[in-house]
Order: structure tokens, then C-alpha cells, then sequence
């Protein structure tokens, strides 16, 4: 990894097509004026400069990362850094060691935190994903699952009235015990004992039907 | 991920006035200046070694002792140089040659004196008096510098806080040498070089995180940059 350490004069912009284009680059050239008055506040200044720095920083960064999103991620570091650390900037020294060196310092911090990350990390492909047992790979038993639920649709029709009026409504309709009381017109204890029959009678019917098949 | 564009429209909004940094020169005098006030008021309050007048006769000892305070000054004047981004890292070299001479000056004074040890050269109430003097020395003087050097939390924290490390163990040994009467050649190597030793591995290993979180709780430095 190298960061190529810029010299003491000021840095050169991408040179633009259109002579307004140019006019204002030129304006805004000084990077150190610029930082000088949004020490003092200006944030017209500072946005200009901001704008005018990713480009640059965009341009460092590009020589020790490919993805770009890493490479978005260094240049919003050295811009933080830049923020952070806007008080130490001395209008009387050039810009450009100051900048180059922030860009420098944060480039190599994050190179180093994405190697330390790597060596602690293994990437995920497909057959990580799911355990081999058949029953966590639900995709391929999909056709099982929808016939245990009509198999279970199936066994709640052969209940009683009452039981299979209390597993609609407590457990297919997700009613509270109250609520399945008052459309039932039955008390809550009812409703708890056929309940609790109903499942009893399901898992003997769905029992049934494992041993026939 | 935030896009770059929203981050400049946050940071811009956060573009309040700065009060720019002082020259580094005048803030390490700064420090300087406090680090002079901590050692009168140490004296003052316990008074110098009985044999100081005599002491300063000997040209070893007054050796040992310039150079241990240039050494703090050279230090002191390298790490706010060092806290800066621009300044070259060459500074680090600074204090160099002062090291140099303090480090020899002791080890020469152990190699002459080393018949003089004797089993009583370690005394655990003096012991215990001496380590008290380097904490109420190094302490005031680290924290005045954690507080003074807390932007450089996020550039060369490691060169910055050695050197830190290097300008308050200095200090600290020189003051020692003043007040406490320690003649013994390995208590005056243990006392000079092991706090040294000791301050400068404490703040090369926990520098990074004290000026972290004195930077999290002082103005300056946002928060949020310093969780990335």
C-alpha cells in the first residue's frame, strides 16, 4: 500500500471543460483560504471546500481499495477527520501536506482494520447457510409442509362441534380466551377443556394417519 | 451507508466557528510553564534533598539532571509538534540526544558506584515516599496533556503519546533527583529509568484509548467520528 505524499504547493484539480467551470475552480483553488474562513464559520466556504476535496481524497482512496464502497467509506473517514480536527489547520502553512496527511493517516487506519477484520472472518457462500438434516431444509420439503397443513385442516374437520369451534377460535383465529368466550357465548373453562381435548384428539387422529401411510 | 453528499450536508451544518490551535512552541511552553508550577510546588511542600547544594557540585549529577530536564523539554516540544498533521514525523528524533546523555549519565553513575550498593540501598518507606512523588508529579502533567493533545486522537496517537510519555517521564525524574536523597546506584536506576520506563509504557499501551475518551467528553471532536 502507498500513499503517495503530496508536495508543499497547491494541489491541482481535474481540469474542467467549460471556461465558467474553470473561472470558478481557479476561485476556489485556495484551499487554504477556504479552510481559513470556515474556521471562522463560513459554511458556504466549507461546502465548497468539501466539494472540492472528495474528488481528491475520492482520488487517493482509489489507490488502496477496489470496492467502491470502501473506497466512499475512507473518503467519508478523512472527511469526519477533516471536520474533527479543522481546528488544527494554520491558514499561514500550505494545505496540502495537512490534508494529505489526514488522508493518509485514516487510508492506513482502515486498511488495517479491514485486514485485521478479514483475517478474523470467513465470507458466507450457500452451503453454510443450512445443516444438512433434512428437516432444516425447508425449501425442499415444501411440498411436505402443505400436506401436513391440509392433513391438519383435514383432522380438525373430523373433531366435535365444540372442540373444533374452540381450536378455530383460539388457535386458528388467535383469539384471547375472553374474546373466544364471547363469541362462543361458552365460559373460559369450557373453552380451556375442549381446548385441550381437541389437541389431544388431533395428535391421536394425525398419529393415525403417520401409522397408516 | 450514508451518501457522501448527505455527510458534507451534515458536517457543513456543523460548521460553527473554530478557535484555531495556538503554535505548537507556545503550547508546549504552556504545558512547560504548568510542569515548572507542579515541580516548585512539589519542593516547596517537601523540600529539596538535604545534600542538593553539594550534589550540584559534581559534574555527573548536574549532567544527569540537564539532561533529564532537557529531555522533558525536547519531548514536551516533540509530541506537540508530532500532534500536529503536517509537522514531519523526523520530530520524534528530537529529544534524541538528550536521551542519549540522561540514559549514560545514569548508567555511568551505576557502573562508577556499583561497589557503593549496599543491602541497605532499598529502603521501603523511602520507596513508598518516592513513588508518591512520581504520582503527584506525573499525574497532574499527564492529564494536562491528555487534555492539551486530545485532537491527536485520531492521527498518530501512538508516536504522540510516547513522546508524552517520554516529556512527563523526564520531568518526573528530575523532580525525583530533587527532592528525594537516593544514592544508591540501583535505586537511582530503578527510580530514573523504571518510572521513565513505566510512564512511557503506560501511555504507548492506554494512550490511545485515554485520549479517546478524553476527546469523547471535550468539545472538539464529535462523537461520532471517533466511533468509526
Amino acid at each position: 500500500m502507498s500513499v503517495r505524499r503530496h508536495s508543499a504547493t497547491p494541489l491541482t484539480l481535474v481540469a474542467s471543460p467549460s471556461p465558467e467551470e474553470e473561472r470558478r475552480v481557479q476561485e476556489n483553488r485556495d484551499w487554504s483560504r477556504l479552510m481559513g474562513r470556515a474556521q471562522e464559520g463560513d459554511r458556504a466556504a466549507y461546502r465548497t471546500l468539501l466539494d472540492d476535496l472528495t474528488p481528491y481524497l475520492r482520488s487517493l482512496a482509489v489507490r488502496c481499495f477496489k470496492n467502491p464502497s470502501d473506497i466512499e467509506d475512507a473518503v467519508q473517514d478523512v472527511l469526519l477527520t477533516v471536520h474533527a480536527i479543522r481546528h488544527t489547520y494554520d491558514p499561514a502553512r500550505p494545505f496540502g501536506p495537512w490534508i494529505v496527511a489526514i488522508a493518509q493517516s485514516r487510508i492506513i487506519d482502515k486498511l488495517r482494520r479491514d485486514t485485521r477484520n478479514k483475517s478474523r472472518e470467513i465470507a458466507l457462500d450457500p452451503s453454510h447457510e443450512t445443516f444438512s438434516a433434512d428437516q432444516t431444509n425447508l425449501q425442499a420439503h415444501l411440498d411436505d409442509i402443505i400436506s401436513d397443513a391440509s392433513a391438519l385442516k383435514r383432522a380438525i374437520e373430523h373433531l366435535p362441534p365444540d372442540q373444533r369451534q374452540a381450536i378455530t377460535l383460539l388457535k386458528l383465529k388467535e383469539l384471547s380466551l375472553q374474546e373466544a368466550a364471547l363469541a362462543s357465548g361458552r365460559s373460559v373453562a369450557a373453552l380451556k377443556v375442549a381446548t385441550h381435548r381437541a389437541i389431544k384428539n388431533l395428535r391421536h387422529i394425525l398419529q393415525r394417519q403417520d401409522d397408516r401411510t | 451507508m450514508t451518501r457522501t453528499p448527505d455527510l458534507i450536508d451534515a458536517l457543513v451544518e456543523c460548521g460553527t466557528p473554530v478557535q484555531r490551535l495556538r503554535p505548537p512552541l507556545v503550547r508546549a511552553g504552556l504545558w512547560l510553564a504548568f510542569a515548572a508550577a507542579v515541580v516548585v510546588l512539589l519542593t516547596t511542600l517537601h523540600g529539596v534533598r538535604p545534600d542538593l547544594a553539594e550534589r550540584l557540585q559534581e559534574p555527573m549529577f548536574c549532567t544527569g539532571m540537564a539532561a533529564a530536564v532537557v529531555t522533558g523539554i525536547l519531548a514536551a516540544v516533540a509530541s506537540f509538534m508530532l500532534s500536529l498533521p503536517d509537522r514531519s514525523r523526523l520530530w520524534i528524533l528530537l529529544p534524541a540526544p538528550a536521551l542519549a546523555v540522561w540514559v549514560s549519565s545514569v548508567g555511568y553513575g551505576c557502573l562508577t558506584d556499583w561497589v557503593s550498593i549496599d543491602p541497605d540501598g532499598l529502603h521501603f518507606g523511602q520507596a513508598i515516599k518516592c513513588f508518591a512523588t512520581v504520582l503527584l508529579t506525573s499525574a497532574p502533567l499527564s492529564l494536562a496533556m491528555l487534555v492539551m493533545l486530545r485532537y491527536a486522537a485520531l492521527l498518530r496517537t501512538h508516536t504522540v503519546t510516547m513522546m508524552g510519555g517520554l516529556a512527563v517521564a523526564a520531568l518526573t525524574s528530575s523532580t525525583l533527583v530533587l527532592i528525594h536523597d537516593i544514592d544508591a546506584t540501583l535505586m537511582i536506576l530503578i527510580w530514573n529509568l523504571g518510572a521513565a520506563a513505566v510512564i512511557v509504557w503506560i501511555s504507548g499501551h492506554f494512550g490511545q484509548k485515554a485520549f479517546s475518551w478524553v476527546a469523547s467528553r471535550l468539545p472538539t471532536i464529535p462523537t461520532d467520528a471517533l466511533r468509526r
